[in-house]
């Protein structure tokens, strides 16, 4: 298109002359990306998470605390009887402790190393992971038995979070890109009226609206594109600080960022300039309906 | 070039602006219109304009019946089309260099050739050598000068002006209307809405003039002066319908002066 040089360096001065709506406009839109961004994320760890822990088939079964490790041996065998149970390793309170002390530091456990809270457990693995509830309710049912770590069960919690996690999100983030999209429309319709002059001398000497509507776009899209870049930059940090947090406290293994960033970056920036774009859109195209048409009097 | 025929204009809200008006005005032609304010002037120029489209009857401008226009043909339709707006709609923050090369860019011109026609252009109103000026620096009637270059520049066949003496000293009003005549002379078709009877006189060209909304004059004679009700005059919503509205003769009431 000719001239679009000229277009797109008028769109952009104008994202600086009306640099307080601008700012508005990038604010909004930051928000809802991050939040956008922040949910993927998560849902993404947790989808993770979820797969590992249903994929591995080793059931915790814990011995109830009052039971000598003498006694906790027969239980073991009690439990290799049941049907499907392949194997039960015995796991003791000091090798957990042990585990616990390497994982999270040992100043926490050093402490309280004389009176271990943790109970004696059995690593249970089964043949057929389908009979999995069947199996577990039978070695409930064997004396000395407290309960079984059941990692399905956490992962259903994982799953479960992260679904109302998402929801919650979905109603956010769409309430945002309204908002969005509704406040760089705003501000398009700002820049527009401070150049209502300069649009009706173009439209009368015979300017193509697509000529007219173009700087107004460039604007909307580098408001967009302006607020994808901060998303991303500000869901690192964000990142970076919720992963150390976090791993500090539990062990988990994280996707590393490096790995994430690009697709986020790319998605914040189609979704920032689609954004804008349609915020621009509509409220041009509602100037050129009504008074953009009139040239001589308005 | 422009052709009117058994043209009417009734706005939304009921104002009758334009009644049954049959012109014609030739390529090259100079042309006055003149009649009191709400007389139908405006409308006449929107309709020529495309900015607004007949109630009845059919423009051809340029051989094309604009009823037949469609609506992404109407910008190459204005570019026929120069205007020069009553309140010269300078853009403050740019030169008048800029200013005059708004239009050229509104349209796609490359720098190049926007570099050679702009200065030109301002050769010809004599405006040259005030080309980085601000607007807010120059004279009305260099503002105005300023306005007709910019609606020049693109070469359009037909310079449509607005009351362009509308606010400029009656002085400079004089040096206008004679630029338009220059550029008229170069084959220009130039409209010219005034409500100045004084300037209209003084150059002895074509002059139609509407009143509520007909038109009751078109002439050229030399020390015609066309009578027309000076009362502002919002169209024809005063009347039930058409039959109520004063009638005027088909030939033209030309008073003496």
């Amino acid at each position: 298109m000719k001239g679009f040089g000229y277009l797109a360096k008028e769109g952009l001065k104008s994202v600086w002359s009306n640099r307080i709506m601008s700012i508005a406009s990038v604010c909004v839109l930051v928000s809802c990306l991050v939040l956008t961004g922040a949910a993927a994320l998560f849902s993404i760890n947790v989808a993770q998470v979820v797969e590992s822990v249903g994929d591995s088939n080793e059931t915790t079964v814990y011995i109830k605390s009052d039971v000598s490790q003498l006694e906790a041996v027969y239980i073991g065998k009690d439990i290799e009887k049941v049907s499907n149970v392949a194997s039960a390793t015995f796991y003791s309170k000091d090798e957990a402790f042990k585990k616990y002390k390497e994982e999270l530091g040992e100043e926490l456990f050093n402490k309280i190393e004389d009176r271990n809270p943790l109970p004696d457990a059995f690593i249970v693995v089964m043949d057929d992971l389908s009979l999995y509830d069947d199996t577990v309710a039978n070695i409930l049912k064997i004396d000395g038995v407290d309960s079984i770590n059941d990692r399905r069960e956490l992962a259903k919690k994982l799953t479960d979070i992260s679904n109302l996690v998402n929801i919650i999100c979905v109603g956010v983030v769409a309430a945002l890109m309204i908002i969005s999209i509704f406040i760089i429309a705003n501000t398009i319709r700002a820049t527009m009226y401070s150049r209502r002059f300069e649009i009706s001398i173009m439209k009368s000497v015979g300017a193509t609206n697509s000529f007219v509507r173009m700087p107004f776009l460039v604007e909307g899209m580098v408001i967009g594109f302006i607020s994808a870049a901060v998303s991303t930059g500000g869901i690192a940090l964000l990142y970076e600080a919720v992963m150390s947090a976090i791993t500090s406290m539990i062990p988990f293994t994280f996707i590393p960022l490096s790995n994430v960033i690009l697709y986020v970056a790319v998605a914040f920036v189609i979704a920032g300039v689609v954004i804008g774009f349609f915020g621009s859109f509509i409220s041009i195209r509602k100037y050129l309906k009504k008074e953009g048409n009139e040239i001589l009097g308005w | 070039m422009i052709d009117f025929e058994n043209v009417s204009k009734t706005y939304p809200n009921g104002t009758h602006a334009l009644y049954d008006v049959t012109l014609h005005i030739d390529k090259g032609e100079f042309v006055f219109i003149v009649g009191a304010s709400g007389a139908g002037k405006s409308t006449f120029l929107k309709l020529i304009m495309h900015e607004e489209t007949p109630t009845s009857g059919e423009i051809v401008i340029n051989g094309k019946k604009t009823s037949k226009l469609k609506r992404r043909e109407v910008p190459y339709l204005r570019r026929h089309m120069g205007i020069v707006f009553q309140d010269f709609r300078l853009i403050e923050k740019m030169n008048v260099f800029d200013n005059v090369a708004f239009a050229m860019r509104a349209v796609g011109e490359r720098t190049a050739t926007i570099r050679k026609r702009v200065p030109y252009v301002l050769d010809l109103v004599g405006l040259k050598d005030k080309m980085r000026d601000k607007p807010s620096e120059l004279s009305g009637g260099e503002q105005q000068r300023v306005s007709l270059a910019r609606a020049l520049v693109n070469n359009p066949e037909i310079i449509i002006a607005d009351e362009p003496t509308g606010n400029v000293d009656p002085e400079m009003s004089h040096e206008i209307i004679e630029l338009l005549n220059e550029i008229n002379a170069k084959g220009t078709t130039v409209l010219v809405v005034t409500h100045e009877h004084e300037l209209v006189r003084e150059f002895h060209q074509r002059v139609i003039t509407i009143d509520h909304g007909r038109v009751i004059a078109d002439t050229k004679d030399k020390n015609a002066h066309v009578h027309y009700s000076d009362d502002d005059y919002d169209g024809y919503d005063d009347y039930e319908d058409y039959d109520d509205v004063p009638q005027y003769p088909d030939n033209a009431v030309v008073l003496p002066d």
